[in-house]
């Protein structure tokens, strides 16, 4: 589903903040992604989501390679992602509704088609009685909610995260993982970015990488967790 | 999400700076405008009147008593080929012409004021030149005025005072222009977020460009009607103060602005093309802005 090959990156004319990068994430695999702050996590995600570009490398996403893709090709692959953005970046002017059916909308679908849908989705994250209100008005953990529920709500291929479960109390924290792990299990590739060990040791990551000084490494997920133990 | 809620805050600062700019600039296109089609009319106006008809001057002659001038003339005239009617002016009828430059009073009494004839022309073309010598061969005094120069000047001064309009009018169509780009880019860098968000979750360019040129569309037009309704209001009302008992000596002389609904169909092109710019720029913009994500 993703391939990363050598892949390097770099911001402008600065120095190059991942390099080397391999790795690939199969269909209906679970993922983790750690490391200390300024690794370059989000740059990898960014990379991932094709908000940016490699300086070098090779990059195959759902068997295109982006490289020779051309660009108005570019939105049809970005449906298939869905992105728990770190910041959530929530349109403060649109409800809560709005926000989530947003890649729905996009997709060029009608409200009545998508609207149940929508409504069941907040419930399930504990916004149902919270569709009208602007982001401005929500808590911090309502807003990752929200951002959440907008990326899972047109059913993406692959999700990604970046720290989901930073803003909010440990239960819902799990129920937010519990929903990454049923889209999983309905065939959904999913790839978190967190600092959370309480998450590694709940969900079924099969691979954990751990980026470091732009490097990365990728461990076995117990392997991970009885190395992270003993240190 | 309800179809209505657009992508793009209804209401924001830059949203009502734009407004505000576009109704500003939307009304000095609407005088200018109004200022060129009011000199387009007075030049037709102008020429037609004075292409239609002729006067016949008669000057005091030792030669000829003022009635038997007045007599032969009007038969000369009336009987030449193309005209199609003759009238002698009577003092009465010349003091009022003079009336507006010289007053009301007994200076006219004392002043040797010609005898005029007004002679209208059947359309067409009519031989003024020999009208003009059989004139003066037949009655002493005469002299035959066909206004060719006030007609030259009239035209001249009336087409000068339109390319000074339409100048105007060019410039601030451009100022217009720039102001609006200005300050639609302005507002769309307040919603680059928008843009970006919306970019990330896979929407294509056009339908991000099209979410944005309908709003700006629409705030372009709402500006532009606003700054036509105040244009409307000056030249409305500028015309009935001409017209009003309490208008300043001479004032009901000047011309009447925008007269014909068909000046006032030009007036409203005004906002449509305020929405237009408006529309393209963001449009425009939006897509250049697009141009430079992955």
């Amino acid at each position: 589903m993703v391939r990363f090959e050598n892949v390097g990156m770099r911001y402008g004319l600065g120095p190059e903040i991942l390099r080397d990068i391999s790795f690939t994430l199969d269909a209906g695999s679970f993922h983790l992604l750690t490391g200390p702050s300024g690794a370059g996590k989000t740059s990898l995600l960014k990379l991932i989501y094709l908000a940016e570009r490699p300086c070098r490398g090779a990059i195959s996403m759902f068997g295109r390679d982006i490289a020779t893709t051309p660009r108005d090709e570019l939105p049809a692959l970005r449906r298939r992602i869905g992105v728990v953005f770190q910041e959530f970046r929530l349109l403060d002017h649109l409800t809560v509704f709005d926000n989530v059916s947003l890649p729905r909308r996009v997709m060029g679908e009608s409200e009545g088609h998508y609207r149940a849908e929508v409504e069941e989705l907040l419930s399930w994250v504990g916004l149902g009685n919270r569709l009208n209100a602007k982001p401005a008005t929500l808590s911090g953990g309502e807003k990752q909610r929200v951002a959440i529920a907008r990326a899972v709500v047109a059913k993406p291929e692959l999700l990604l995260a970046d720290e989901p479960t930073g803003n909010v109390d440990p239960e819902i924290g799990g129920r937010i993982m519990r929903l990454f792990i049923e889209l999983n299990k309905l065939g959904t590739c999913v790839m978190i970015a967190t600092h959370d060990t309480r998450i590694m040791e709940r969900v079924p990551a099969s691979r954990i990488y751990r980026l470091a000084e732009g490097k990365l490494t990728v461990a076995k997920a117990h392997e991970f967790m009885a190395e992270a133990k003993r240190a | 999400m309800s179809r209505s809620s657009g992508l793009m805050p209804a209401e924001s600062a830059s949203g009502a700076t734009l407004h505000t700019i576009v109704a500003v600039m939307s009304f000095l296109a609407c005088l200018a405008l109004g200022f060129v089609l009011t000199l387009g009319r007075l030049a037709s106006e102008w020429t037609e009147g004075l292409s239609g008809s002729v006067t016949v001057q008669l000057l005091p002659s030792a030669q000829i008593s003022a009635d038997d001038q007045v007599k032969e003339a009007l038969r000369l005239v009336k009987n030449w080929p193309g005209v199609f009617s003759a009238r002698a002016l009577s003092r009465a009828d010349a003091e009022k012409m003079l009336e507006p430059w010289l007053g009301q009073g007994n200076v006219l009494q004392d002043l040797p004021v010609p005898q005029l004839i007004e002679v209208t022309l059947q359309p067409g073309p009519v031989e003024l030149e020999g009208l003009g010598r059989a004139l003066s061969d037949g009655v002493p005094g005469a002299h035959l005025d066909d206004h060719q120069r006030w007609n030259a000047e009239l035209a001249a001064f009336a087409t000068s005072s339109e390319a000074v309009g339409w100048s105007v009018l060019l410039l601030i169509t451009a100022a217009t222009l720039a102001i609006v780009i200005f300050a639609t880019q302005a507002g769309l860098q307040a919603h680059r977020e928008i843009v970006e968000v919306v970019h990330m979750i896979g929407a294509r360019d056009v339908f991000i460009a099209n979410e944005f040129q309908r709003h700006f569309l629409w705030l372009g037009v709402r500006g532009g009607i606003i700054g036509l309704v105040l244009a409307a209001v000056t030249l409305v009302g500028s015309s009935f103060l001409m017209d009003s008992r309490e208008a300043p000596v001479g004032a009901q002389y000047l011309p009447q602005f925008v007269s014909s609904p068909l000046h006032y169909t030009w007036l409203l092109l005004v906002p449509v093309m305020m929405g237009l710019i408006a529309m393209w720029t963001a449009r425009f913009t939006v897509l250049r802005v697009l141009g430079r994500m992955p």
